[in-house]
């Protein structure tokens, strides 16, 4: 039964052998045994929830449009955390899964995701940047785009946000859209979040004073321009990708980790085959991507848009012969989309949101709530040095909810509707050390994010794509946090 | 009931006559942009957004906001870097500035119309400085950026790249700036010069040392010897416009501020009170200087008089 596996997955914090395990097959193969008599309602009625769901937000985005003080920000906030949403419980959008894949499992493929991200990301940033900042002046950055200084405290910032990842079982973003799947301990690693935000406001002095406020606030195009900077970019990822490649499915010998052979046993026509088109979505189309990351030169490395050309996984399942609509809703709505199409997705995502409101980032909200509730009890001065100035997931002492509020808000309410119309939603079983190790998990989050001013998403996603040299630093120290987190079994204590 | 009837027979006249005067009143505000060739309405602006002789200009203190989408063809002056010296306090000094407006592709005769977010503060700010740098052609959009928005007009992301102006500081206008020493010879010499507070009555009585939310303090709140308190609001319609000529007359006079002398506006720190210069010298005709230093230098600076109505001594125990 597919909830058996899922069940056994659900320890690990995620699901991350899910690529490797067609356990989406598994789902898939279950639906014909039910039968299509009992299929039918179990279609329709999720179905119409998550609609409901989607259109509750679309109206809340019709309605907030027309608040005075709000208007088209607040909207589009909406839009984008619930496209945000269905992009990561989709595609499975998460930074733990996907870090942790490539150094417990070494398997790439979900990192392709971010990496694609990244890729399409930086392109479509540097046509924005382009009008906002026609010249990349020294100087001049451009408005509120996430480039951070580059202290010793933001290294210590991202290990200690990666400890905390393994710790709690997922990125605050993770949790954020795990929050929609039914995972019970995103609730405390939120609130564990939220604390730990108040102890890095209250560490923020010492560090301000010993090293921030000395540090630079390093950007590539000022360095190198526009031009010279994605190039430099493009070549960094696609060495990454490059790098990688050996350790992809089918570049090693190496047979797949135990669910292979159950999924083998389940569907044994997606095996091994390669790039068969007639071959089950999830692997043919992972070795599509790798195959066009493995063929182009690290110096000219599309192959973020690479996986572009690729057919998305609605159309390819529909040749002209048709394929049953059951065939297009399980691609679409039940297995999990292609990493590259849901990375390059999420870069599109990423420059349009910088476009219309602000970089991505998840943690604004929560950080405001902290310093509002400090503030308020007196526990926290008014202007706290420098940070005001500093750009990234800006924190306030605000008494409503902020855009970045309904931008999470949406985002859990998508994933929760995708989660049920995939049937992926389920309570996850909470155990006392679950939580207590998520509460911890999110401390560490909230402290690290709040000195590196972002999360996974503000400070690495929306940072590297703007060409910060804090995003970078931020990636390899959340990197070596979680490698760390896993050598001492952190994310064991569940 | 019959009464009643009555009753609201005999209001009935009341009320037409009321409804009347009200559609007259809604028509003469509609109608009532204010008359000054030194503001410039949303509908003249798009009729002149491709003369080459006009030159719109952005200045918003928001950041982001024009980036993402300004009036077409307009040059965004950034109010914190631009118009302002960065290390120390004073505006903009001539040679940047002339540098700047050359960028822009300003001539000397270029008609210049500036606007911006918040109410064209920092917009008139921007215009203060035009003048103070002798240029001839100065206006404002009436109800800048939130009118234009509102009206639904079009907005563009592309920025906008002129030949260089030719514009040159030939004179600056020393006149319409005015510094410490100038406002306490005022003060203790009891001169015959006007001295307008714009910013609420709360910071002009002395209740709060500055509006929630901003940093730069003063050590003592309270006014300046003889300043009369008209905040700024009080210039513009809900909708952001200028009030009529007449309005705005009486407005001021009702505080003994009529033109018949010279006038000292001050706010904060120089941008609020840039926008009641703008309304008193360029509107009405009024000799009017502004003090930039305003309250952030007055109230930290030891030894000068201050009124403080409301007793405060420090801001916090």
């Amino acid at each position: 039964m597919p909830s058996d596996r899922m069940a056994s997955f659900e320890a690990f914090g995620c699901d991350p052998a899910e690529l490797s395990s067609p356990a989406p097959e598994a789902r898939r193969s279950s639906g014909p045994v039910t039968g299509p008599e009992e299929r039918a309602p179990s279609y329709w009625l999720p179905g119409l929830g998550a609609a409901a769901v989607l259109a509750a937000i679309a109206a809340s985005a019709a309605w907030v449009y027309g608040v005075p003080g709000r208007g088209a920000a607040s909207a589009f906030s909406l839009l984008f955390g619930a496209a945000f949403g269905i992009l990561m419980q989709r595609g499975r959008f998460c930074f733990y899964c996907m870090f942790r894949d490539l150094i417990e499992r070494r398997d790439p493929r979900p990192f392709y995701s971010l990496l694609a991200a990244l890729a399409v990301g930086s392109v479509c940033y540097v046509v924005i940047f382009s009008a906002f900042l026609p010249t990349p002046t020294p100087g001049r950055l451009p408005p509120d785009a996430h480039i951070g200084p580059v202290s010793w405290a933001l290294p210590a910032a991202g290990i200690a946000f990666g400890l905390g990842m393994t710790l709690s079982g997922a990125c605050i973003s993770g949790h954020l859209y795990r929050l929609g799947e039914g995972y019970t301990r995103a609730p405390f690693a939120l609130a564990g979040a939220v604390i730990g935000f108040g102890a890095g406001f209250f560490s923020w002095r010492t560090l301000y004073l010993a090293t921030i406020s000395k540090a630079p606030v390093p950007w590539l195009p000022h360095a190198l321009g526009y031009s010279g900077a994605l190039a430099v970019q493009l070549a960094a990822i696609g060495l990454i990708a490059l790098l990688l490649t050996r350790y992809l499915p089918g570049a090693r010998a190496v047979p797949q980790a135990g669910p292979q052979s159950a999924a083998a046993a389940t569907a044994p026509a997606a095996g091994n085959e390669p790039l068969s088109s007639d071959c089950s979505a999830d692997p043919a189309q992972l070795r599509a991507l790798a195959a066009v990351l493995s063929t182009l030169p690290p110096e000219s490395p599309s192959p973020a848009p690479g996986p572009s050309p690729q057919p998305s996984p609605a159309p390819s399942a529909s040749p002209a012969s048709g394929v049953p609509l059951a065939e297009l809703w399980q691609r679409i709505f039940v297995q999990r989309w292609s990493p590259g199409i849901t990375g390059a997705a999420v870069g599109v995502l990423g420059a349009l949101a910088y476009f219309r409101v602000a970089p991505l980032g998840v943690t604004s909200q929560l950080g405001s709530i902290a310093r509002t509730w400090l503030t308020d009890a007196g526990l926290l001065a008014g202007r706290l040095n420098g940070l005001d100035a500093f750009r990234g997931c800006v924190t306030m002492v605000v008494h409503t909810i902020s855009d970045n509020g309904l931008f999470i808000s949406a985002l859990t309410a998508a994933s929760f509707a995708m989660a049920v119309v995939g049937r992926r939603f389920k309570l996850s079983r909470l155990t006392v050390k679950g939580a207590v190790s998520a509460l911890g998990g999110g401390i560490l989050m909230g402290w690290g994010s709040m000195i590196a001013l972002g999360c996974t998403v503000g400070t690495l996603l929306s940072g590297i794509m703007a060409f910060s040299l804090s995003g970078w630093v931020f990636f390899g120290s959340v990197l070596a946090g979680v490698w760390a987190g896993l050598k001492l079994g952190l994310h064991r204590l569940v | 009931m019959r009464r009643f009837t009555v009753a609201a027979r005999a209001a009935r006249v009341p009320v037409l006559a009321l409804a009347l005067a009200l559609a007259l009143a809604l028509a003469s505000t509609a109608l009532a942009a204010v008359e000054s060739d030194k503001v410039v309405s949303t509908e003249w602006l798009a009729a002149h957004l491709d003369d080459p002789k006009v030159r719109v200009i952005e200045v918003s203190v928001v950041p982001g906001v024009y980036e993402r989408g300004h009036i077409p063809g307009a040059v965004n002056f950034v109010w914190h870097t631009d118009l302002v010296e960065t290390v120390v306090r004073d505006v903009v000094s001539p040679e940047r500035f002339q540098e700047l407006a050359q960028a822009a592709g300003i001539d000397n005769d270029t008609t210049v119309v500036l606007y911006g977010d918040n109410n064209n503060w920092f917009a008139a700010w921007g215009a203060w400085i035009f003048n103070l740098y002798g240029h001839e052609d100065v206006r404002i959009l009436d109800g800048g950026r939130a009118k234009w928005e509102a009206e639904g007009r079009e907005l563009s992301v592309r920025p906008p790249s002129y030949p260089r102006g030719n514009f040159e500081v030939k004179t600056i206008n020393s006149h319409l700036r005015v510094r410490l020493a100038d406002v306490l010879d005022v003060v203790t010499h009891n001169k015959d010069v006007a001295i307008l507070d714009i910013r609420s009555p709360a910071e002009y009585e002395g209740r709060i040392f500055a509006p929630e939310g901003f940093q730069e303090l003063a050590i003592r709140a309270g006014h300046i010897p003889g300043a009369v308190n008209v905040p700024w609001s009080q210039a513009v319609n809900p909708d952001g416009t200028f009030k009529s000529k007449e309005e705005l007359r009486q407005l001021y006079a009702s505080v003994g501020i009529d033109g018949s002398k010279p006038i000292i506006v001050y706010c904060r720190i120089g941008e609020r009170s840039s926008h009641t210069w703008f309304v008193l010298s360029q509107i009405l005709g009024y000799e009017v200087a502004q003090y930039d230093g305003s309250w952030t230098e007055w109230g930290n600076t030891v030894g000068v008089p201050i009124v403080n109505l409301a007793g405060t001594v420090w801001g916090a125990q």
